[in-house]
């Protein structure tokens, strides 16, 4: 279960304080309950996301998670670039303390990502497919009771992406899931609450459609 | 359910580990100049004043002073400056909650203690071999003296490290105001070379301190001024290290949101 308490949060820019990304966001997601967020380019479903898997901190307001959260996984975060992408594995499954079973985890992490060699080359190296193979990779060998995406479909070739979506599928029976993508058919399918995010609140709906169904109303989506 | 210290203690272990993957392997035989940065810096010191030195400090080899300082001097710079890019270096990695901005900088410290050691224990080793009188005479007070400098070094490095992240013009300048503090640490000449009359205005810079205090420690023979001690180092080392300390805690938010 994650409660997500009378949230506000603004950044700090350049030049002062920033506007307020969220407004006093509120909602509750029961466990095993996969959500998907809507909302225009910019409306703070990133935010959120980086607000519920704990590597930001709101600035009013209170999250808490009372299940394992993963980290949010998507766009080439949380992968340091002069190291391989075996010591990137190592690294995380040690902060996640599998040690005792790290050679396991790596060896799963290597066979879903199937970069070959490249496994052994620094992360600079890489092009953003082959990041996101890995980034899946990673984040499929932890148990999670919730994971956060931030539109990891959608990356990869085609062979990539139907292996990638039946193991999201798998995943989304097991554990609760909350993701951003901009691809209707990769929300629907996958989840069954939506939250749509608009001017600052988050409005729940008890079906992705519905959710769906009011970001299109809109009239400036 | 894993406890938040160890959670911590497996950070900690996960960071070392990267810490000195990258630490190798940041150019082709990185280890080779790990080792020998500190040997070139310190022949060519001896070819400069080895000579003139002897002549200075009667009884006191010119080459194992310099040694002394040079190690001394470096350790807290060494420390210091690493520390200060830690964050900037492992900004990825705090895309994971369990890594706090505080962990990297802690851990760099741990990998500066034991590269500062290996390459000490290397210098010395090649002294000796080369006839030089390596044994301290108070093995103690020297390992002390080093330690102090180290802290020091850490608590400057804490401070550095949160001030340049939210100021980054701050980090230039502080590497700007290592280099005449590198003369006016007494790394090149002993503490007694300066008149009496400014060694108030000296002894203000605690690293004189630890460096002084290195040398009465390894040299029987060896007198400082009065007034060095050991006290005001390890005082200015936890003041600036609780300072680092609190600004973490302080700036914690803004350091992860970048």
């Amino acid at each position: 279960m994650i409660i997500v308490d009378e949230v506000y949060k603004r950044y700090r820019t350049d030049h002062g304080v920033g506007k307020w990304v969220l407004q006093g966001v509120s909602f509750t997601i029961p466990p095993k309950v996969n959500v998907g967020l809507v909302g225009r380019n910019g409306a703070g479903k990133s935010t959120l996301l980086g607000l519920i898997g704990g590597t930001d901190t709101p600035t009013r307001g209170r999250v808490e998670r009372r299940c394992r959260v993963s980290w949010p996984m998507g766009f080439g975060g949380g992968l340091q670039g002069s190291l391989t992408g075996r010591q990137n594995a190592k690294f995380v499954c040690r902060i996640h303390g599998h040690e005792a079973d790290l050679p396991d985890r790596l060896r799963y992490i290597e066979d879903f990502a199937e970069l070959g060699e490249a496994f052994d080359e620094p992360i600079k190296t890489y092009s953003s497919g082959m990041k996101s193979r890995l980034q899946f990779g990673l984040s499929l060998a932890f148990d999670f009771d919730v994971y956060i995406s931030d539109e990891v479909t959608s990356t990869g070739d085609a062979r990539f992406k139907e292996k990638a979506a039946a193991a999201f599928k798998t995943l989304a029976d097991r554990a609760g899931l909350i993701m951003v993508s901009h691809g209707e058919g990769t929300l629907k399918e996958f989840c069954t609450a939506g939250i749509w995010l608009h001017e600052g609140r988050a409005y729940w709906f008890d079906s992705i459609n519905d959710a769906l169904k009011e970001y299109k109303k809109c009239p400036n989506p | 359910m894993r406890t938040s210290s160890l959670i911590a203690w497996t950070v900690w272990k996960a960071l070392f580990l990267r810490e000195t993957v990258a630490r190798l392997s940041a150019r082709r035989a990185a280890w080779v100049w790990i080792l020998l940065e500190p040997l070139a810096q310190l022949i060519f010191l001896n070819v400069l004043f080895g000579v003139v030195l002897q002549r200075l400090i009667s009884g006191i080899d010119g080459g194992l002073f310099i040694s002394t300082g040079v190690l001394g001097f470096s350790v807290a710079r060494n420390t210091a400056m690493r520390l200060k890019d830690a964050i900037h270096a492992n900004a990825t990695l705090l895309t994971y909650r369990q890594v706090l901005p505080v962990d990297t900088v802690l851990v760099r410290a741990a990998l500066e203690a034991v590269v500062f050691m290996v390459s000490a224990l290397f210098l010395f080793t090649g002294l000796g071999l080369l006839g030089y009188q390596v044994i301290p005479h108070d093995f103690l007070q020297v390992m002390l003296a080093f330690a102090a400098l180290w802290l020091a070094g850490i608590g400057l490095g804490l401070i550095l490290s949160v001030v340049s992240q939210l100021i980054p013009a701050v980090g230039k300048v502080a590497e700007m105001v290592f280099l005449p503090l590198y003369f006016l640490s007494g790394v090149m000449h002993p503490a007694s070379a300066i008149p009496p009359a400014y060694q108030s205005w000296f002894l203000l810079n605690p690293f004189v301190h630890g460096i002084e205090t290195v040398r009465t420690g390894f040299f029987p023979q060896y007198y400082t001024i009065p007034g060095v001690s050991m006290g005001y180092l390890l005082g200015f080392a936890m003041f600036t290290v609780c300072l680092g300390l609190a600004l973490h805690v302080r700036f914690a938010t803004r350091l992860v949101a970048q």
